[in-house]
């Protein structure tokens, strides 16, 4: 798409101190392209979002109250469609109402009344970021039908300015697991025993096993496959790591 | 009436840009089967820009669209130039005073036979006097075996640029049209029109208003 595309945008973003004033940046811009609402964000309970989680939001404030007191994150159709595709959707396009569940369509139904009647999607997949989406709200004049290229940047480089605002401003937490308990992790999550690990890593079965009883002892779980769901969310390890 | 759409008052014709689009997906992929990119229910491509101007014909710029086209500068990558240069023997007119047609998309709906025909008649003329409006001389266009006769006999002076050949299920071939104000006279003529057919709403003194 020949859009222009608005490089000031970039370095407005580059310039931004705070995690408001990338927002505020966004909002203005997004306004411009003809959008009434816009919420880039990560896929969290909007009014209690956890540690690290982006939280762009300018939607009706009934909505977000509605939206977070009954917990629709989690059946939140919009969520689930930009969790499995990477390419910008639009909330009337038929492939994207065919696979959702009669109370999914609630939901949609249910924002529509609120005020999100029309508009689109656009996946944001970023690398040890909480699942993310942006979605934007047709206003009444319409939008340009090169915008959509526009705002996907937009977007896209909006959620990582803030995200890295966020890392910059979390306090880091040193790593809970030692490379050798990683290392045990990743055997375990190839398939190996105990035995076969300690032949991988040159020492005894009876170590792996002990490392092991730690790093669940650490990780306060009672199996190995609840230790290697807890190691892939703290991202002690990485799935590629362990699936090839 | 058709509206002339271009940079500077596009920003009033978003609603009709985009029911173009949808109309171009409806028309081109799903009822022609073209191998184009849709995204988002639209068919958009990266000829599409702002600074391109488009034809689209509608009541006012918030009404129902009837059809529309696109017009190509040739001083940069065009359809004739990349995607069908194969239908040109030797290389085709470009220039600041050449432009391409592009897209030429009826409602979807538009019943086949004379409304049809009335129809590119109207978008003939309207591309006529919009040339004539920007110092346009000619404009190439490719046309399958089912458009061409009737382009052909619009009322413009009409060349081929090379033979016609077989592209996917369709039989294409391109042409050269000069745009002079005799040409569009028996267009006119044809018509049975008195007036423009065309309309431009500037978009700065409109935002004034």
């Amino acid at each position: 798409m020949q859009a222009r595309l608005n490089w000031s945008f970039a370095e407005m973003c580059e310039r931004a101190q705070s995690v408001d004033e990338v927002q505020e940046i966004f909002m203005r811009e997004v306004r411009r392209l003809g959008f009434s609402y816009a919420a880039c964000a990560s896929h969290v309970d909007p009014l209690n979002p956890p540690e690290g989680a982006v939280m762009m939001l300018d939607y009706p404030r009934p909505w977000v109250e509605h939206f977070s007191n009954e917990g629709l994150a989690a059946r939140d159709p919009i969520f689930f469609t930009a969790r499995i595709q990477a390419l910008p959707f639009r909330w009337s396009d038929k492939k994207f109402r065919r696979r959702l569940a009669p109370d999914q369509i609630a939901i949609l139904n249910a924002a529509a009344e609120a005020g999100l009647r029309d508009g689109f999607t656009i996946p944001i997949h970023a690398p040890n970021a909480l699942p993310a989406s942006c979605s934007l709200v047709i206003g009444p004049d319409d939008i340009d039908p090169l915008s959509p290229g526009q705002a996907h940047w937009y977007a896209v480089y909006a959620h990582e300015t803030v995200r890295r605002l966020l890392l910059k401003l979390a306090v880091t937490r040193p790593r809970l697991l030692t490379k050798r308990e990683r290392q045990c992790i990743e055997l375990i999550a190839r398939g190996k025993g105990d035995f076969e690990i300690g032949v991988i890593l040159g020492i005894s079965q009876h170590t792996v096993h002990n490392t092991v009883r730690r790093i669940m002892r650490k990780y306060g779980v009672v199996s190995r496959i609840q230790m290697f769901a807890r190691a892939l969310r703290d991202r002690e390890i990485l799935i590629e790591d362990v699936a090839d | 009436m058709i509206h002339i759409v271009t940079a500077e008052n596009r920003h009033l014709f978003r609603h009709a840009l985009m029911e173009m689009h949808v109309q171009r997906k409806r028309v081109f992929i799903d009822e022609l089967g073209w191998r184009l990119n849709d995204e988002m229910g639209i068919e958009i491509d990266s000829y599409d820009a702002e600074d391109v101007v488009y034809l689209i014909e509608a009541d006012d710029a918030r009404a129902a669209v009837t059809a529309s086209a696109r017009l190509l500068p040739t001083v940069r990558p065009h359809l004739l130039n990349e995607v069908f240069s194969c239908l040109c023997e030797e290389p085709p007119p470009s220039g600041p005073r050449v432009w391409e047609a592009t897209r030429f998309c009826p409602a979807p709906g538009t019943p086949r036979g004379p409304a049809r025909h009335e129809l590119l008649l109207r978008m003939i003329g309207a591309i006529m006097e919009t040339g004539l409006l920007f110092g346009i001389e000619r404009i190439t266009y490719v046309a399958s075996a089912a458009l061409a006769p009737l382009a052909e006999g619009a009322g413009w002076s009409v060349a081929p640029l090379g033979a016609e050949k077989r592209v996917g299920r369709e039989k294409l071939r391109a042409y050269v049209a000069d745009i002079d104000s005799s040409g569009l006279k028996r267009v006119r003529e044809a018509l049975g029109a008195t007036a423009p057919l065309t309309r431009f709403t500037p978009g700065a003194l409109a935002r004034a208003a």
